[in-house]
């Protein structure tokens, strides 16, 4: 990432960041779900390439989140 | 009637019917976020975010589709395409000319143009006048 595009993260941007890791982890139990119930090998299939999708998206979050992490002031602002 | 008890499982439909619903509000949602990051780069990750997303809400609809969870949209009609083109190139031609207004007004010496506003006659079928 480049360090000089980065600012250090408002509260907003904070509280999306846990909302879409959240959504990511319904998405992620939901793909879980379906994938095991499945009778159809396409969809089962589709679901389950998903649900990678969709651990990945998390991965990224978290790791936005630790990026910023040093930026962030040690009091609030 | 027999209704599902807590323990069974939801068919498999119903899972993924409310897995795509779930994707559009995802969808949305990232778009949001996008667009009211202060920081560039996690404003490029929302955005790439959204994209994925956008990806995988459109894979899992076309295999609906194609599966027969969902029926296609019914075709709108050539005559209700037709009113729309003509309600539109009618909105164009009249923005035109309120831009040529006011480009005129903020530059009197601009010349105005001498080739006013008027439909293409290059016939969209052949490839060959694109």
């Amino acid at each position: 990432m480049n360090h000089m595009q980065m600012k250090p993260l408002s509260g907003k941007e904070v509280n999306y960041i846990a909302d879409s890791v959240a959504n990511e982890d319904m998405l992620i139990k939901m793909c879980a779900a379906a994938a095991a119930v499945s009778t159809n090998s396409q969809l089962g299939q589709a679901i389950t390439e998903h649900m990678l999708v969709h651990e990945h998206h998390m991965h990224t979050l978290i790791d936005a989140l630790k990026q910023h992490q040093q930026l962030a002031p040690t009091q609030a602002q | 009637m027999n209704l599902p008890s807590s323990t069974e499982q939801l068919p498999e439909n119903d899972l993924l019917k409310i897995i795509l619903a779930d994707l559009r509000r995802t969808v949305r949602e990232y778009t949001t976020a996008t667009t009211e990051s202060s920081c560039p780069s996690i404003r490029r990750t929302f955005a790439e975010l959204t994209d994925s997303t956008l990806r995988l809400q459109g894979d899992l609809y076309m295999l609906l589709e194609q599966n027969k969870v969902y029926s296609a949209p019914a075709s709108a009609s050539r005559q209700e395409i037709d009113k729309k083109i003509q309600e539109a190139e009618q909105s164009h031609q009249k923005v035109h000319q309120f831009v040529q207004q006011r480009s005129a007004q903020n530059n009197p010496y601009l010349h105005p143009s001498n080739v006013s506003y008027h439909q293409t006659n290059v016939q969209q079928q052949n490839p060959r006048y694109i």
